[in-house]
């Protein structure tokens, strides 16, 4: 290879030293993951979007505490759990109800088993939900998931199959297969 | 080993072992109780990758903030700074000391008499010996002595 892509610990090294555009550069690498993490998790895009603005801030002022710039995605996504459920913990006073939308049939769109799967992932816990999310849609492997919620192996593992199964029943009602 | 012990979430999610893997995959060849497990389990973790990622509205991008930035004085400890910094110095120090003599007038306004003067005297004895060379010649030929 003549061209060696520019890794993420070059960029962390540079932005560490106040090089605010190799920062950003990192952020447009990280964005959409952080985003779409929060997004499911919070379930609202301008929530997400804000959360999303002030983890990344953070993240920045806290780069000379980041001692494995190897483990910046789970650091980073550890930042991003605590700010989204210090948003969560505001909100609870309000209450919380989920949202039916009715149950869609079989020989779904895919924007239509897109909204069922949104559905079932918003009938689960947070805890259940944020285990599904870093799971199976960052691919997180369950040291790094105990690492970023800081709780045990086993509670990580707890929380990702009981949710998984109350997913499967979930998704019954709109896979026939399943 | 019996199929409880055998976690097939683990498998589904690729959180398995190489060797587990494949003693998973033995047992699962001749269970079908475990087979269906799996496949429900792989069917649920599909059916969820059917979830749309969304863009993100708008960039994330920040801008650069005095607070962040170098004081004047750090930048004297940066190693380019620093080599920039000596390599002037040289320059400046061996066009000091590589620098022409200062130049003494008076001697040099000496130095020029003394050649006008010896080119002079060397001038004056020419013409002397011309002179002298001539009268003799004149005498010579007219037998007229010279006064």
């Amino acid at each position: 290879m003549i061209f060696r892509e520019v890794e993420d610990r070059d960029l962390i090294a540079k932005a560490r030293k106040g090089d605010v555009e190799a920062y950003n550069l990192l952020v447009s690498r990280w964005e959409k993951r952080v985003f779409n993490y929060l997004l499911r998790l919070v379930s609202n895009r301008e929530d997400a979007m804000d959360v999303s603005q002030e983890a990344f801030l953070k993240a920045y002022q806290s780069l000379p505490k980041l001692d494995d710039p190897e483990r910046f995605g789970s650091w980073l996504f550890r930042i991003a759990h605590n700010e989204a459920f210090s948003l969560l913990r505001r909100r609870k006073p309000e209450g919380e109800m989920p949202i039916e939308r009715g149950t869609p049939g079989p020989g779904l769109l895919p924007i239509e088993l897109s909204l069922a799967v949104e559905k079932a992932l918003g009938r689960l816990t947070e805890e259940q939900r944020e285990a599904v999310l870093l799971k199976v849609y960052q691919g997180f492997k369950f040291e790094e998931m105990a690492k970023i919620l800081s709780c045990p192996v086993s509670t990580v593992k707890s929380r990702l199959y009981t949710a998984l199964d109350l997913l499967k029943a979930t998704l019954c009602e709109v896979n026939h297969e399943l | 080993m019996s199929c409880e012990s055998y976690d097939w979430k683990a498998y589904a999610l690729g959180e398995l072992a190489a060797n587990e893997r494949r003693e998973a995959e033995t047992h699962a060849a001749t269970c079908e109780g475990c087979r269906g497990e799996l496949a429900h389990v792989r069917l649920t973790v599909d059916t969820l990758s059917a979830l749309r990622e969304e863009e993100v509205p708008r960039r994330i991008a920040f801008v650069s903030d005095k607070v962040f930035e170098p004081r004047w004085w750090e930048m004297f400890l940066k190693p380019s700074f620093a080599a920039a910094l000596v390599l002037a110095a040289a320059i400046v120090m061996h066009g000091y000391l590589m620098r022409p003599a200062a130049l003494d007038e008076a001697a040099i306004q000496a130095q020029v008499n003394q050649a006008v003067t010896r080119a002079v005297a060397n001038v004056e004895r020419q013409n002397a010996e011309l002179n002298t060379k001539l009268t003799m010649f004149y005498v010579k030929q007219t037998g007229i002595k010279y006064q």
